[in-house]
């Protein structure tokens, strides 16, 4: 392969793994939007949602398809139930404390999962096979495609959602001014409850669309999570666009950095580059800046 | 020199003082985006009054406060103290020069205990760092004792000092306001800042407050008031300036304003 | 001195704590305990420069396992390659860490809230990877060996008794000078800025000084925790300054009690000795952990010492208030 070549199939993995941050980066923005909290267990949604599709089509027999169903309702009701036992009960709680609460439910989770799944490595068969597609001398895996798909699919319909529906428009309104939301009747608790269970969804459809590609382990949502936290910040906190923006700049800078400089430092770029955004644009590529008011 | 009623309160010792002025905008102008806060405001503040800044809801009293102790920055104009400009000094700067200021939402520290609150006020007054302080050298235990005397000192002469050791969060709202300016004279300025300080108080405590800002003045201590309680700033201001939209209106002394035609349109025109 | 202003003083606990650490080593001389109690004195050392700048300053750090990792493997690389003295390592070792946290602190300590904790989780990460793949230097994922015992002055401590020894003085003098801190000027102004910066600003304190002046010192304290954990273990490896470790500093502090010297070393223990009790049963670690964790933070947010402290006052309020009913003092 020469080296324009090379590139492009950088650039292809890093949108194709850039898509995954992206929609990990969606659920943070979810949870964000409605309430202003950096849910630090979104990682555990991705790998719960890839986790509990290998069990259904391994174990139950599903085909991929219902087992997809089932591993996104059964994330989004864990989310529910996140919601209910952990976060409502300390609605007013300091950042440190939320912090720390989500960490603990991460720590949890993953302990859960260990026990459940065992520490060894799964996977689960590319959706429409591993024939690799050629492309312009690089090569897509179908599954790639399968990935910016249902990237696209899940981006335009949150969109949508939060634009046009009702319910969309009052749980971004929960964050922006909760008291004013109660005002005109909307139940904010119920937003929050709601946010955190879609948050889970696109979280679990995230991790069910990666799982042929890379492999499906208890602890895999750690490093996920914070590569999707990246991408929100990159974007800017809140900002749906944002997570798209940020997910894919990032995959690709991360995938030309591994490629071309060193793979042992790949994660290190990811969060090189969270770290200058935080000190120089903190709001991110689509955010504006935020004055002070005392 | 023409001090109407105020200074049948404050005795006349008012009118012996040179007038200097210790505090001047020029052109100040503060921008949000695409609101315009402050415009072009020109104030003098001058040593030694009690001077009051009004205007309705929305005038920008509070971010002229803001602009001047450096908490926000100025979008263009100047800001002056004691002859030296001020404008874009970070706020522990424009501190250290002789101003302070107390919050329109009572800024306590109110996990700390009431005379802790007093002896941050003294911050600037004492060195202690970092090593001397870990290895409590002779002269910054010396000193520690001087600022927790004089801490007491300043809740004796404002009535706290029965609550010195309790949490600050946990005295009533009228107290807490109290010893914000407790705090607040503890670092000795010369010119200080209240940003509405009776908001939140009933009747009696206002006129606590009111006898407590003349005795403040009576200190040397220039005070600069931004209000909503007419009561209070039509009794006790030696000088009043008023604010709509980011502008200043009209300014005098209290009787004056009271009949101006501008100033009734503003507020009237409110409702 | 008055007999409670006596009790009131910090330094009756702390002459207290001294001569009980003193005497443990008359009753435990188990290796196995003393080694966990030599690395509960590490952790706590650590703990306590956390709670300097969490609980008393406001601020977060997620990624503290770097300062605690880079005092370990500039000590240990300095003597594992080249023979350096531990005592010379160990200033080495502060120079360095106070040079990047100085320059890492003054614009990660500008941003607040979640973004200060995400910076500083980055930046644990950052040097985590550097630890696993500057190879050459640090031994990469497989470790470091051949770090020398510590020998200061001539004395070497290669047992598990002297070496409690070193690893308890030098925490009574940590402990000793972060009292003296903590109630002094600084202390005040470290929490001032934790009650109200904008207040803290225009009272004069100069805000972001202090908050890189403690975020170094918490480094140091963490580099010092790296240095006796180095020439103790004499082989260290990436894994025990990961992220993990970041989030269980964290954990220790904020169960301690944020705000407490007491309790941070309350919570190094607890937290440091919970995994040796949970060993029996090993997988359900990770679990118990995350709910102590949820669960305290739920219940007791203030942390255990301060959570226990203030249910004794309620308790004690409610026996005191029966009792006066029933003196029919009160209606």
């Amino acid at each position: 392969m020469s080296l324009e070549q090379q590139i492009l199939q950088f650039i292809i993995t890093g949108i194709t793994v850039g898509s995954i941050y992206a929609l990990i980066g969606l659920g943070f923005n979810i949870i964000y939007n409605s309430t202003e909290i950096i849910n630090f267990a979104q990682g555990e949604f991705v790998m719960l949602g890839g986790l509990i599709a290998v069990t259904g089509i391994q174990v139950l027999r599903l085909p991929i398809f219902f087992a997809a169903i089932l591993a996104v309702i059964m994330v989004a009701v864990i989310g529910f139930v996140m919601n209910l036992l952990a976060i409502r009960p300390l609605k007013d709680a300091s950042p440190i404390t939320l912090i720390i609460i989500t960490i603990g439910a991460s720590i949890f989770i993953r302990g859960v999962s260990s026990f459940v799944w065992g520490k060894e490595p799964y996977t689960i068969p590319a959706f429409s096979g591993d024939e690799p597609i050629p492309f312009f001398g690089a090569v897509i895996q179908p599954q790639s495609l399968w990935v910016l798909f249902i990237t696209m699919v899940i981006v335009v319909g949150l969109k949508l959602f939060f634009d046009r529906t009702l319910t969309g428009k009052a749980m971004i309104a929960c964050a922006f001014q909760p008291r004013a939301a109660r005002l005109v009747g909307i139940d904010v608790s119920y937003m929050v409850l709601l946010s955190f269970g879609l948050s889970g969804a696109v979280g679990a459809a995230a991790g069910i669309v990666i799982a042929p590609m890379s492999m499906l382990q208890y602890d895999m949502g750690v490093i996920l999570g914070l590569k999707g936290f990246c991408a929100a910040i990159i974007g800017g906190l809140g900002y749906p666009w944002g997570a798209v923006v940020g997910g894919i700049s990032l995959g690709i800078l991360e995938s030309l950095g591994a490629g071309l400089i060193s793979s042992g430092y790949k994660d290190a770029i990811a969060f090189l580059i969270l770290l200058l955004m935080l000190f120089f644009r903190p709001q991110g590529l689509l955010g504006r800046s935020k004055g002070d008011r005392v | 020199m023409d001090l109407g009623s105020a200074s049948k309160i404050k005795g006349l010792s008012a009118t012996n003082k040179i007038m200097e002025l210790l505090l001047t905008t020029e052109k100040l102008t503060k921008d949000f985006g695409g609101v315009r806060a402050l415009d072009n405001l020109d104030l003098e503040v001058r040593e030694g009054l009690i001077q009051s800044v009004i205007g309705p809801n929305g005038a920008g009293k509070t971010t002229l406060f803001n602009v001047i102790s450096g908490v926000i920055p100025a979008t263009s104009g100047l800001v002056r103290f004691n002859g030296e400009t001020i404008t874009g000094l970070p706020p522990h700067r424009i501190s250290s020069l002789g101003t302070t200021r107390t919050f329109q939402n009572l800024q306590l520290f109110s996990e700390m205990t009431v005379i802790e609150n007093v002896m941050v006020g003294m911050h600037m007054r004492s060195a202690g760092g970092f090593l001397s302080s870990s290895f409590k050298l002779p002269w910054v235990v010396a000193e520690e004792r001087r600022i927790r005397d004089k801490s007491m000192e300043w809740l004796e002469m404002l009535g706290l000092e029965n609550e010195a050791e309790m949490i600050a969060g946990s005295l009533p709202f009228g107290r807490q306001r109290i010893l914000e300016l407790a705090r607040a004279l503890a670092s000795r300025p010369r010119l200080l800042m209240l940003d509405e300080p009776a908001a939140g108080l009933n009747i009696r405590e206002t006129q606590d407050l009111a006898g407590l800002i003349v005795r403040i003045s009576k200190l040397d201590i220039t005070v600069l008031l931004v209000e909503h309680d007419m009561d209070l700033v039509m009794e006790i201001s030696d000088h009043v300036s008023v604010m709509d939209q980011g502008r200043k209106i009209a300014e005098g002394d209290p009787e004056t304003i009271r009949n101006d035609e501008a100033v009734l349109k503003a507020y009237l025109g409110e409702e | 001195m008055t007999f409670r202003s006596l009790l009131r003083s910090p330094y009756t606990g702390f002459s207290f704590f001294t001569v009980l650490l003193l005497l443990i080593p008359l009753a435990v001389t188990n290796e196995y305990y003393l080694n966990v109690l030599i690395i509960i004195g590490i952790n706590s050392i650590i703990v306590m420069g956390l709670d300097l700048l969490m609980g008393y300053t406001g601020q977060i750090s997620l990624g503290h396992a770097a300062f605690y990792g880079i005092g370990a493997y500039v000590s240990g690389v300095l003597s594992a390659k080249w023979g350096v003295s531990p005592l010379m390592g160990l200033l080495v070792a502060l120079v360095g860490v106070s040079v990047i946290a100085f320059a890492v602190g003054n614009p990660t300590l500008r941003l607040h809230g979640h973004y200060l904790a995400m910076a500083t989780l980055g930046f644990g990460i950052i040097v985590f990877i550097f630890f696993q793949e500057l190879i050459f230097l640090t031994g990469g994922p497989s470790g470091l060996v051949g770090i020398e015992t510590m020998t200061l002055f001539g004395i070497t401590f290669d047992s598990d008794r002297s070496y409690y020894y070193l690893v308890c003085m030098v925490m009574l003098i940590i402990l000793l000078l972060s009292i003296n801190l903590v109630n002094s000027r600084v202390g005040r102004a470290l929490r001032a800025i934790h009650g109200s910066e904008v207040a803290a600003n225009v009272l004069g304190v100069k805000t972001s000084r202090y908050k890189v002046g403690i975020f170094v010192i918490s480094a140091l304290y963490a580099a010092v925790a790296g240095w006796l954990y180095a020439h103790y273990i004499t082989f260290i490896s990436p894994s025990s300054f990961d992220f993990y470790f970041s989030i269980k500093l964290v954990t220790m502090v904020v169960i301690g009690s944020l705000g407490s010297l007491w309790g941070a070393i309350f919570g190094a223990a607890l937290l440091t000795t919970l995994p040796e009790f949970l060993t029996i049963v090993q997988e359900y670690e990770t679990v118990t952990f995350g709910i102590i964790l949820m669960s305290v933070m739920i219940f007791m947010p203030r942390g255990l010492l301060r959570g226990v402290e203030d249910l004794s006052i309620k308790i004690f309020a409610k026996i005191s208030n029966r009792s006066e009913v029933q003196e029919g003092t009160k209606q």
